[in-house]
C-alpha cells in the first residue's frame, strides 16, 4: 500500500531528563524475506540555547530495493499474492526541525517536516504545548499537525493527487513514584484525498468462466484514535527498567489493532547494558478487504494483505555501550514475522502470506 | 480497551508526589521515552509501513508513500 505514515517528529516531552546537547548517527538496515530491502541512514541533534529554547532536528534517507506485492489473484484456486516483476528501486529524503520555548511552566514548539521520493511529497507542520503541575509532577500535553501530501505513480505520470490530513494530540505524562511514570497519550487525524495504492490491482476467476479484474480503491477519506501509554520502571536491586508501551487504534475503515511491546533494560555496571524486548501487535481487516473480488463487483476494494486481518511478533535485542565522555553507541537485531495464525482469536485473513523480516540498528550519539 | 482504562486508572490512583530531589532514578536514560530518537524513528517506520496502525504520541510528522 502506497499508504501516508503517520512518521513521528520529535515529540516532547520525551525524555524524562533531557541532556542539554546530543548528536546522533543511526543505521537501519532491514531485510524481508523474498520481499525488499531497506537501509536508512538518519543524523539527528537536539540541543538547548539560552537556557529557554530547545531546537530537534533529523535528516534521512531511505533507501529500498527489491520486490513489492502487486497482484493478487486466484487463478491457482486460491487467492495469492505475487510480487511485481521490475525490482523497486526508491530513495525517499525527509527532514524535520522542531524548535520549543520554554515559557516557566509551559512550552511552545513548532515543527516542520519534508519528504519526497519520486513518487510522494509530504509537507506537515505542528504545534505543541505543554503545562508543568505540582512542580512537574504532572504534565498536560497538547497538539495539532496538519499534512499535505501529493501522491503520484511511476507507471502512470499523469497521477498527482491531493491527500490532506489534520491531527489533534491530547496527553499526560505523570511521575507515578521515584522510580516509576507514565505517559498517556491520544491522537485524533481526520484525512481527505488519495489513498488507492497505484500499484495494486487484484484479479478473480469465478467458477463460471469469467474473471474480474480491479484496480486498489479505497475510501476518499480516513479518521483515526491512537491511544499510546507508555510505562517505565526501575528496579534499583534489580539494575534493571521495565519498559512497556500499549496502543489501541482504530479508524473507520474499519481496522481495530493493538500493539503491546514490553522490553526489560539490564545494567552490566556502569557502562553496559542489554535490552531483551518483545512485540505484539494484532489487526483487525477493513471493511473493504478481500483477496477475491465479490459479485457484484464493489466500488471499493484492496486485496493489500497490510490491510486485512493479521497478527505479528517480533523479538529484539539491544546492546548499550556508554562512554564517560558521553558517547553512546548501541546495537539493536530484530526479527519480525506477521503472520495469519498470530491475529489476536486466531482467525486472520486466509489469504494473508507470511512476512519474515529481521533488521539491524546502530546509533552513535554524543551528549555534551 | 477497558483493560487499558482500568490499568490507567489504577496506575495513577497509586502515584505520590515526587520531590525534585527525589529523581534520581527518573533522570536515567533508560527512563526516557525517547532515549535514542533515531532508533525510535527507524522502528517506527519499520513496523508502519507494514501494519495499517500508525502513530500516538506526536504530530506533524506527514506521510511517505512506503510500500
Amino acid at each position: 500500500m502506497k499508504a501516508a505514515l503517520a512518521l513521528p517528529i520529535l515529540v516532547a516531552p520525551a525524555r524524562a531528563a533531557a541532556e542539554d546537547n546530543e548528536v546522533g548517527f543511526t543505521l537501519l538496515g532491514y531485510k524481508e524475506r523474498g520481499l525488499m530491502k531497506v537501509s536508512e541512514p538518519l543524523v539527528w541533534a537536539r540541543g538547548r540555547i539560552a537556557e529557554v529554547w530547545e531546537v530537534e532536528g533529523s535528516a534521512a534517507v531511505d533507501i529500498v530495493t527489491g520486490a513489492s506485492p502487486r497482484l493478487v489473484s486466484n487463478a491457482g484456486g486460491v487467492p495469492v499474492q505475487t510480487v511485481s516483476g521490475a525490482s523497486i528501486n526508491d530513495r525517499r529524503k525527509t527532514g524535520d526541525v522542531k524548535v520549543t520555548r520554554r515559557l516557566g511552566d509551559f512550552s511552545l514548539a513548532a515543527s516542520g517536516t519534508l519528504s519526497k521520493e519520486e513518487d510522494y511529497d509530504s509537507k506537515a507542520f505542528g504545534f505543541e504545548g505543554t503545562a508543568d503541575f505540582n512542580e512537574r509532577n504532572t504534565t498536560l500535553i497538547a497538539g495539532y499537525g496538519k499534512s499535505n501530501d501529493r501522491v503520484k505513480s511511476t507507471d502512470d505520470p499523469t497521477l498527482d493527487a491531493p491527500r490532506y490530513t489534520t491531527e489533534y494530540l491530547a496527553g499526560v505524562t505523570q511521575l507515578l513514584t521515584p522510580a516509576s511514570l507514565v505517559q498517556s497519550t491520544v491522537r485524533w487525524s481526520k484525512g481527505d484525498g488519495y489513498y488507492d495504492d497505484p500499484y495494486k490491482f487484484t484479479i478473480t476467476f469465478y467458477p463460471q468462466g469469467q474473471a474480474a479484474l480491479a484496480a486498489d480503491t479505497r475510501p476518499d477519506h480516513r479518521d483515526t484514535l491512537s491511544w499510546l501509554t507508555r510505562y517505565r520502571r526501575h528496579f534499583p536491586d534489580a539494575h534493571g527498567t521495565l519498559q512497556a508501551d500499549y496502543r489501541f487504534y482504530r479508524d473507520d475503515w474499519g481496522i481495530r489493532a493493538h500493539t503491546l511491546e514490553v522490553a526489560w533494560q539490564q545494567d552490566w555496571g556502569e557502562a553496559w547494558s542489554v535490552r531483551p524486548s518483545l512485540r505484539y501487535y494484532t489487526q483487525s481487516a477493513a471493511d473493504f478487504y478481500s483477496p477475491v473480488i465479490p459479485q457484484p463487483q464493489p466500488g471499493i476494494l484492496s486485496s493489500d494483505q497490510r490491510l486485512g486481518a493479521f497478527g505479528g511478533l517480533s523479538p529484539a535485542l539491544r546492546v548499550t555501550r556508554r562512554f564517560d565522555n558521553g558517547l553512546v553507541i548501541e546495537g539493536t537485531l530484530g526479527y519480525v514475522q506477521n503472520a495469519r495464525n498470530l491475529h489476536w482469536g486466531g482467525n486472520g485473513s486466509e489469504a494473508f502470506d507470511t512476512l519474515r523480516a529481521a533488521y539491524g540498528i546502530v546509533g552513535i550519539h554524543k551528549a555534551f | 480497551m477497558r483493560l487499558a482504562v482500568l490499568s490507567l486508572a489504577l496506575l495513577l490512583a497509586g502515584c505520590v508526589n515526587v520531590a525534585p530531589y527525589q529523581r534520581g532514578y527518573l533522570a536515567r536514560g533508560d527512563m526516557a521515552l525517547d532515549p535514542d530518537p533515531g532508533t525510535s524513528r527507524a522502528l517506527e517506520k519499520t513496523y508502519s509501513a507494514k501494519e495499517a496502525a500508525s502513530g500516538g504520541a506526536s504530530v506533524g510528522g506527514g506521510g511517505c508513500g512506503c510500500n
